[in-house]
């Protein structure tokens, strides 16, 4: 009886009663994160045989090719300058935005300004890409202008149906996601602690330099990870505005799983961008826990 | 040793859109003096300070340090430093790091600023501490690391924004003596912004206490405990009682005042601040300025008859309060708890034992 007792025991703990609270979340991730990622990393170790069958004999085939095959390899690398670019743009603008709404506006409109930046997610990111596409376009807003202006004699290539434009796009797409954390990181830096660095001897910009920023660190690590993270994946983008040399790693994953017909090669490319994130993202994290040891 | 001036201020006022924040502070502050600015929350004591260290413009008026006018003159090029309420430690650096933030332009090199470093830690008894993290620091260690950051400087003035506030009881008298300490052994003039009555007195060599953006009472402790100025000034500083007087002849050296319940006083013309003038008034006088008559005590003054109403009992003293014939408002009396003296009781009739040099005359 004494498994029995343990049982009872174990009906009444909090142990029990933990795992219960916690159980729908736990499903919630098990089912929708756990098994599609299981499922996509098998898969990445197959072969395709028919439309839908496949040889189930493990095999590194998947990831030989990706990595062998010169278009996949620079598709990768292309994806991750783009993040790179992007995610350098993106927290470059939304820094000085983030430090205007926190240091020069009043605090009563902190919140409306806030509000303000979320105006550009009122409409669908699909309507923003094709309004992207419709400013940057041949005969788009910009072209038009500068050539009724004179400043161009005919449409510049350079900023549609390229890397350039999906930069842009992407950057305008995901700026409130920057501005956010850079700005709740200043919104905690004490006051004084500027007036502290002035009275020390220090210009306004020294005191930026010296203070400001170093502090401000943890909000754009954050704004880089939430940006970079992402759009390494982006498909819609490239996809409507990214022309031939615009094309990104999703736009692969998409093919090969639906029109080339290669869903365990799609698999092996998803692990690879995935692992790729994971890395990069790492050495910000490590960066800014270096950075937050107290200054050593 | 004849005082020499260090800061001046002239008719300085400050306004804050409507709101007039200081009201014409003429005030002059000398070298190597321990200076107090005093008085409740909103007094405007604190915009002082700041207009003093470059952190507020004032509207009008000139504020002047070392006889030169500091208009336009940014808190970076002025020569003063400040320790803050908050003492606004940077989180990101090291306790050394934090010392030397503003020796980054001083010429001298790396090894004579690390050792300057070293000197002023030691100095604020934070010797060994300089490599640790600041946030790692408790509250009486950050305000240390405050001033030692502030004194690396030599500036001419140090202020102090409440920097003992944030502190426990006991750390903030222990930071209360060693202040005074520094300051003597520096020799730098310290500006302190306090609202405790207390420490002000304790540390200060003169206190200007504020009210409503003016200074209401600029003295050495001494006089401000002894002698202030207004009924206002008195309730400030320590406790007061005040009881009703008719003033009989308030011209010339002798103003004579008539207590009911007491008796009468004469009054020199330094008890009367606002001058004597016929009619009722009130006058002020402390707890200890009054005595209990026990047995076999000598009366060093006048003495009134009058009823224990309420004992508290404090260890080393004893308050009581009395009521005197005729005068409605008890009236509170302070007694050193010595040898061989008896506690009264509620009920208990007292003899009080009063002197006229210890009343102060409010018309």
């Amino acid at each position: 009886m004494a498994s029995a007792e343990r049982f009872g025991k174990w009906r009444r703990s909090e142990g029990l009663r933990g795992w219960l609270m916690v159980s729908p979340t736990a499903l919630y991730a098990l089912a929708f994160l756990a098994v599609p990622l299981v499922a996509i990393v098998a898969l990445s170790f197959v072969s395709q045989t028919g439309v839908v069958t496949y040889d189930y004999t493990p095999t590194w085939k998947n990831y030989i090719e990706a990595f062998v095959e010169p278009q996949y390899r620079a598709l990768i690398l292309r994806s991750v300058i783009i993040s790179l670019a992007v995610t350098a743009l993106t927290v470059l603008t939304a820094f000085p935005v983030a430090y205007f709404i926190s240091f020069h506006v009043t605090p009563s409109r902190k919140s409306l300004w806030l509000f303000l930046i979320t105006i550009p997610f009122w409409t669908s990111y699909l309507i923003r890409v094709f309004l992207w596409k419709v400013i940057l376009g041949y005969n788009g807003v910009v072209n038009s202008a500068l050539l009724w202006l004179g400043v161009i004699d005919e449409p510049l290539g350079w900023i549609n149906y390229n890397a350039n434009a999906v930069v842009l796009t992407l950057a305008h797409a995901y700026a409130p996601f920057a501005i956010l954390p850079i700005f709740v990181a200043l919104e905690k830096i004490d006051r004084s602690l500027l007036e502290a660095g002035q009275d020390l001897g220090e210009t306004r910009f020294q005191t930026f330099l010296r203070v400001t920023l170093p502090l401000a660190v943890p909000g754009v690590v954050a704004a880089v990870l939430i940006v970079f993270i992402p759009t390494i994946g982006d498909y819609v983008t490239p996809r409507l505005i990214g022309g031939k040399d615009g094309t990104m790693i999703a736009n692969l994953i998409q093919s090969q799983f639906l029109r080339q017909n290669n869903a365990p090669l799609g698999s092996a490319l998803a692990v690879i961008s995935m692992i790729t994130v994971a890395a990069i993202s790492l050495v910000f994290v490590f960066l800014n826990r270096k950075n937050m040891r107290g200054g050593q | 040793m004849t005082p020499n001036p260090l800061i001046d201020l002239r008719a300085v006022q400050k306004y804050y859109g409507d709101y007039h924040a200081l009201r014409g502070i003429d005030l002059t502050i000398h070298q190597g003096e321990f200076f107090s600015l005093l008085g409740p929350s909103g007094c405007g004591k604190t915009t002082l300070l700041r207009t003093i260290a470059g952190f507020e413009d004032v509207s009008s008026g000139v504020v002047m340090i070392d006889g030169k006018s500091m208009e336009g003159v940014p808190a970076n090029h002025r020569p003063t430093n400040m320790v803050f309420q908050s003492y606004a430690i940077f989180p990101h650096l090291t306790v050394a790091q934090n010392v030397g933030f503003g020796l980054r332009k001083d010429p001298r090199s790396k090894a004579d600023k690390d050792k300057a470093v070293v000197e002023a830690l030691a100095m604020v008894g934070l010797a060994g501490y300089g490599d640790r993290a600041a946030n790692a620091l408790s509250g009486g260690q950050r305000q240390r690391v405050a001033l030692a950051r502030a004194l690396i400087l030599e500036p001419k003035v140090l202020l102090l924004d409440e920097p003992l506030s944030a502190l426990d009881k006991k750390m903030r008298e222990q930071m209360q003596h060693e202040l005074r300490r520094l300051q003597r052994q520096v020799g730098i003039t310290f500006i302190l912004v306090t609202h405790d009555q207390e420490e002000a007195l304790i540390m200060s060599d003169r206190i200007a206490v504020m009210f409503e953006g003016e200074i209401a009472q600029l003295a050495d402790p001494q006089t401000l405990y002894r002698r202030p100025v207004s009924r206002r000034v008195a309730e400030f500083i320590g406790v007061m009682n005040f009881l009703p007087c008719e003033v009989t002849q308030g011209a010339g050296d002798a103003i004579e005042v008539n207590l009911p319940g007491l008796g009468h006083a004469t009054l020199q013309p330094d008890q009367c601040p606002s001058g004597g003038v016929p009619g009722t008034g009130s006058v002020g006088v402390r707890p200890e300025a009054m005595s209990i008559l026990f047995e076999g005590e000598a009366a060093s003054g006048q003495i009134a008859q009058a009823e224990v109403v309420e004992v508290i009992y404090y260890g080393d003293m004893t308050y009581y309060e009395v009521r005197f014939d005729a005068v409605e408002a008890p009236v509170t009396i302070s007694m050193k708890n010595i040898v061989g003296r008896p506690v009264l009781e509620r009920g208990d009739k007292a003899r009080v034992s009063w002197d006229a040099r210890s009343l102060v005359l409010f018309c």
